[in-house]
């Protein structure tokens, strides 16, 4: 009984408004009493209300505020994509219920179910027999889980279609929910949050970092996997309880491509009957609000080797607007996605070898650091614009280089000259100890960069290039099946069709201006979230520096600086010292982030 | 796990005559694989697939790490791939980066152990415009002192944003601890002292470059909205006048490694790890050992494995579980890697996977259950092949490794008659404690377990 409260109590807490949600995710042992009482209160009431809307509408079909995203209709959420003669069959199962529907105190309840459902096992069969039954036909079952969203995609050959049909079902319909998987599967999710995150790769842990910021106060927040705190106090009950609440006939849209026969296909629509004909809450989706100029987190990681940055501020448009196709022109001329052409890559990359490359974003990117084209499964209905700049050297990176390149060793006196070491911040200013590294002056340059996008605009040649670039490369998202299919539903979900398609012939009917609007209307460039993971060692000083506002003289090591051109040179002059409008600088140590929601 | 091990292994980031795919042989691929060798030794493979207006356009050339034998220079290979995007005198890099928009393409490169692999996957139409940029810079690279050197800087971002991975330095420390002749000893990144001395190695990439970058190294391989006859004809025209080069490096071999060795890195807060690392042989396509080894990964490492259920499973000791036989043209090494719950348990888990061993030396595996892993394979395989990049892709890895394309159907020919028998022996002959490097990660000082 304690945990079906304390579910209910989380289950309200979603709905709640955004005052509301600013509550549930502060919650503190103390309070929770008092919560419990008040979500218990709140849940009864949206039972009943549940209960009114369903006398007089006992279908549901024509109540859109019912459905869990009013954008999907009743009427799209089979999507049939035959392909005769590909040889095997893609099924996903997306839920649109994401970690933002987690209550708060339990986040990471949302991810803790959905890998339970798909690595668990069913009622009738162990999560052994699972694996076993499945591994000679190699069918692929795997679950993605974002905030908004649980995408189940099974994927087997068209051969095995009977045999294996009734089994992966029975995950999504009938999952076991034992008690060994369920500790297994917990400790996972906690490890990872405790240490994996932030051991593996300081590049995504500042893009986690940034989120837990820029979306403070929001159901969007936490991590999808949770907090260290909230997943130590989940329990299975809690899981069951969350199952039967959001995983509902309601809140499903289903996809079907490949190889498969008619039958096939009606056997997989009709039993979406199997799960509950009930209509899960919908979280409150509030914007996070814009940041009062540059607000730039540090966390301090004791012997980080570079410095990752990630900044990000809300963005109010998604793919369901028409203006995002302008959108997706400037962002890719700015930092298209792991492309040596795009003007941030060439800025702080290419030209000043400083990181393994730059990029930037409209809207959230699934492991960018594995894919070069980007994945379906994680709709979103708040985006934010982020620019990724990966790994720049750190302090402690930087004087062993100069150390082991000392200037003059392999210098040539005219060619330095020639090469323009006469401005200020040459080999001498060099020869001090530097307290920090390039992060200051990388975030700077790219947010110069793309101040001076916004206000000069795009050059119609750049536009024309740009253009006819997007065109042919969105083709390249959907090279499989599962790809197809895959962002076929995503279109759905943000009321189109077929997004691709679509977001082409909007190309075509635009022009420079479009494009040039869109980017004065939609960025900011100095109201951002920064993240900043680095070292410890020099987190202080870059703190400092920021909060003061000094110039960031471009460090090099002397056998690159000795070569650079004089342009790139009065390039850096003007970067080091360009105004940033930076209200807040604040070290957080690495060791509290992710534990609970920070202040 | 699997993943994760390979994404640390795997760094990182005129007339020429036709000839049909053998018909003797059973295709696991069920698409003929087109070979044409120009009179310059290029070799060009077409495979035409259902994919309307896409093709995969990949250049594989048979130098990695590997080939980095001088000292000072490792990491070199990685290096000079990302110097074949600095364009040439017909299209330097601002021009090179312009024309590769315009085409619209996904396109990258990689390097490992025996290659570098050169992508483009774009529009079908664009196929011409794609042999011609490629062409140009495979026979005419060029680029600055300034370029070399501001290069250099990415490489070592490349390093810093690898190495934040406890993985990767362990990875660094037991392939350096394993080999001591052999250039396997150093990552693909190469060490970091190499990394910091690259800006200075100028006149070096102009020798790599004319040692390595020639037509008998590469394999050019297109799949997708194609056909043979155009690709060949492209082929010729473009790189037809590529000249043959005379370099082979001289790879230090190998003794024979006969006592146990020993890694150990201290990490605080990173679950503990456990990878026993045996010295394997070389890929070779129609080799029994090698299929039988690659049975063997599945037999100890798969979900199916008796092992992975009652660590994973049952007894829940361990996070995840893997074993793997990586294709390499060299002996390389069989690897078991573990992450573990709880680092107290580091040696139960090890004293596990040596009775597991002794158990399938002793008492083979039935026929069952390695049917079944062969099914799994081929169906995996069957599976994955579902767009011009993918297919690609494998056809690029048995290249690199054999030389020859029909490696991959070669290959799963063989695996089709391996016997349990056969998967003890090669169990009983590589799985030896004197072959062995056991690498560890704990929060202890130094290595725990026996």
């Amino acid at each position: 009984m304690k945990t079906t409260v304390k579910y209910l109590a989380g289950l309200m807490l979603a709905v709640l408004c955004s005052a509301a949600a600013v509550n549930a995710q502060n919650v503190r042992p103390e309070h929770k009493e008092l919560i419990k009482k008040m979500q218990a209160e709140e849940a009864a009431k949206l039972k009943k209300a549940e209960e009114e809307r369903k006398i007089e509408n006992p279908t549901g079909d024509d109540a859109t505020d019912q459905d869990v995203h009013s954008k999907v209709g009743g009427d799209e959420k089979y999507i049939m994509l035959p392909i005769p003669g590909s040889g095997k069959i893609v099924l996903k199962y997306m839920f649109l219920n994401g970690s933002a529907s987690d209550p708060g105190g339990l986040e990471g309840l949302t991810y803790l179910t959905a890998s339970l459902m798909a690595e668990g096992g069913t009622k009738k069969m162990t999560s052994t027999q699972v694996k076993d039954f499945l591994y000679p036909m190699a069918a692929r079952t795997s679950a993605s889980i974002d905030k908004e969203a649980v995408v189940f995609t099974f994927e087997f050959h068209k051969d095995h279609a009977e045999k294996v049909y009734p089994v992966i079902s029975s995950l999504v319909y009938e999952p076991r929910f034992g008690q060994d998987d369920f500790e297994r599967l917990k400790s996972n999710q906690q490890n990872y949050v405790d240490e994996v995150i932030k051991a593996s790769s300081d590049e995504h842990y500042s893009k986690m970092a940034l989120e837990e910021r820029l979306f403070r106060n929001t159901t969007y927040q936490h991590l999808k996997q949770g907090y260290s705190q909230s997943i130590r106090s989940l329990t299975l009950e809690e899981v069951k309880a969350h199952y039967k609440g959001f995983f509902t006939q309601n809140n499903l849209i289903i996809g079907i491509a490949g190889d498969y026969t008619g039958g096939f296909a009606k056997t997989v629509e009709n039993d979406k009957a199997k799960l509950p004909n009930e209509y899960p809450p919908k979280p409150d989706f509030v914007h996070p609000e814009m940041p009062e100029g540059l607000q730039i987190e540090i966390i301090a990681k004791e012997g980080a080797l570079g410095a990752a940055i990630y900044t990000g501020t809300p963005l109010q448009a998604t793919r369901a607007e028409d203006d995002f196709a302008a959108l997706m022109i400037a962002n890719s001329w700015l930092g298209e996605h792991r492309k040596s052409y795009s003007r941030l890559y060439q800025k702080i990359r290419q030209q000043r070898s400083m990181n393994y490359g730059d990029y930037s974003y409209i809207e959230w990117y699934e492991k960018g650091g594995q894919n070069m084209l980007p994945l379906p499964g994680v709709p979103r209905s708040l985006n934010y614009f982020s620019i990724w700049i990966r790994p720049v050297q750190t302090a402690a990176g930087l004087n062993k280089q100069i150390a082991d390149q000392p200037a003059g060793m392999p210098a040539d006196k005219d060619a330095e000259q020639d090469a323009g070491n006469d401005v200020e911040a040459g080999p001498e200013s060099q020869s001090r100890e530097i307290e920090y590294g390039h992060a200051y002056f990388a975030l700077r340059m790219a947010i110069r960069e793309m101040d001076k996008l916004i206000n000069e605009g795009m050059s119609a040649e750049d536009f024309e290039l740009t253009r006819q670039f997007l065109t042919s490369y969105m083709k390249l998202y959907v090279q499989t099946p599962e790809k197809q299919l895959g962002f076929l539903m995503d279109s759905r979900y943000y009321g189109r069709k077929d997004y691709l398609a679509e977001m082409e012939n909007l190309f075509e009917g635009l022009n420079l201006e479009d494009v040039n609007n869109a980017m004065r209307q939609y960025w900011y460039t100095q109201r951002m979230h920064v993240a900043i993971v680095t070292d410890a060692a020099e987190a202080e000083a870059l703190a400092e520096s920021m909060r003061g506002g000094e110039p960031s003289p471009m460090i090099y090591s002397p056998a690159l600086r000795e070569v650079l051109s004089k342009e790139i040179l009065a390039e850096d002059e003007e970067v080091s010292a360009y105004p940033l409008e930076i209200v807040n600088v604040q070290v957080t140590p690495s060791e509290l982030f992710f534990k609970e929601p920070l202040d | 796990m699997k993943a994760k091990l390979f994404l640390v292994l795997m760094l990182v980031s005129g007339m020429g005559s036709a000839r049909e795919p053998g018909v003797a042989m059973q295709r696991v691929l069920p698409f003929p694989i087109f070979e044409t060798q120009l009179e310059n030794g290029l070799n060009v493979v077409t495979v035409p697939y259902n994919s309307p207006g896409v093709a995969a356009f990949y250049i594989v050339m048979r130098v990695g790490s590997r080939e980095e034998v001088e000292p000072g220079k490792t990491g070199f290979a990685h290096f000079f791939e990302h110097m074949m995007f600095r364009g040439t005198e017909k299209y330097p890099k601002e021009k090179y980066s312009e024309e590769l928009k315009a085409i619209g393409a996904s396109a990258n490169a990689n390097t490992w152990l025996d290659r570098t692999v050169y992508h483009m996957t774009g529009n079908a139409s664009m196929l011409d415009k794609m042999f011609e940029l490629e062409a140009d810079r495979f026979m005419n690279l060029k680029y600055s002192m300034q370029d070399f050197k501001t290069e250099a800087g990415a490489v070592k971002g490349e390093y810093t944003k690898n190495f934040s991975n406890p993985m990767m330095k362990l990875y660094e420390s037991y392939a350096d601890t394993a080999f001591v002749n052999h250039t396997y000893s150093h990552t693909t990144m190469g060490f970091i002292e190499d990394i910091i001395d690259m800006p200075n190695q100028y006149e070096y990439s102009t020798v790599f470059f004319e040692r390595f970058y020639r037509p008998e190294y590469a394999t050019i391989i297109v799949v997708g909205d194609v056909n043979q006859d155009n690709v060949v004809g492209m082929a010729k025209k473009y790189f037809g006048k590529w000249e043959r080069g005379s370099y082979q490096a001289t790879i230090p071999v190998e003794p024979a490694q006969n006592e146990l060795k020993r890694v150990h890195m201290k990490v605080d807060n990173y679950p503990a790890q456990l990878v026993l690392s045996y010295k394997a042989p070389g890929f070779i396509d129609t080799s029994r050992e090698a299929a039988a080894l690659s049975l063997l990964a599945s037999v100890i490492g798969s979900e199916k494995s008796p092992l992975y259920k009652k660590l994973v499973l049952e007894e829940r000791k361990v996070r995840s579980f893997d074993a793997t036989y990586f294709f390499t043209r060299d002996p390389f090494l069989f690897f078991i890697d573990v992450a573990m719950v709880n680092e107290d348990d580091l040696q139960y888990v090890k004293d596990e996977i040596d009775k597991y061993v002794r158990e399938i030396i002793k008492k083979p595996v039935s026929k069952e259950f390695l049917e079944q892993i062969k099914s799994r394979l081929k169906y995996s395989l069957a599976m994955r092949m579902d767009s011009p990049d993918a297919i690609a892709n494998t056809l690029s890895y048995f290249t690199w490794v054999t030389g020859d394309p029909q490696s991959v159907n070669k290959f799963y020919n063989t695996l089709k008659s391996i016997t349990g028998g056969e998967v003890a022996a090669v169990a009983e002959k590589y799985l030896k404690p004197e072959r062995l490097t056991l690498a560890t990660i704990s929060s202890s000082e130094t290595q725990t377990i026996k």
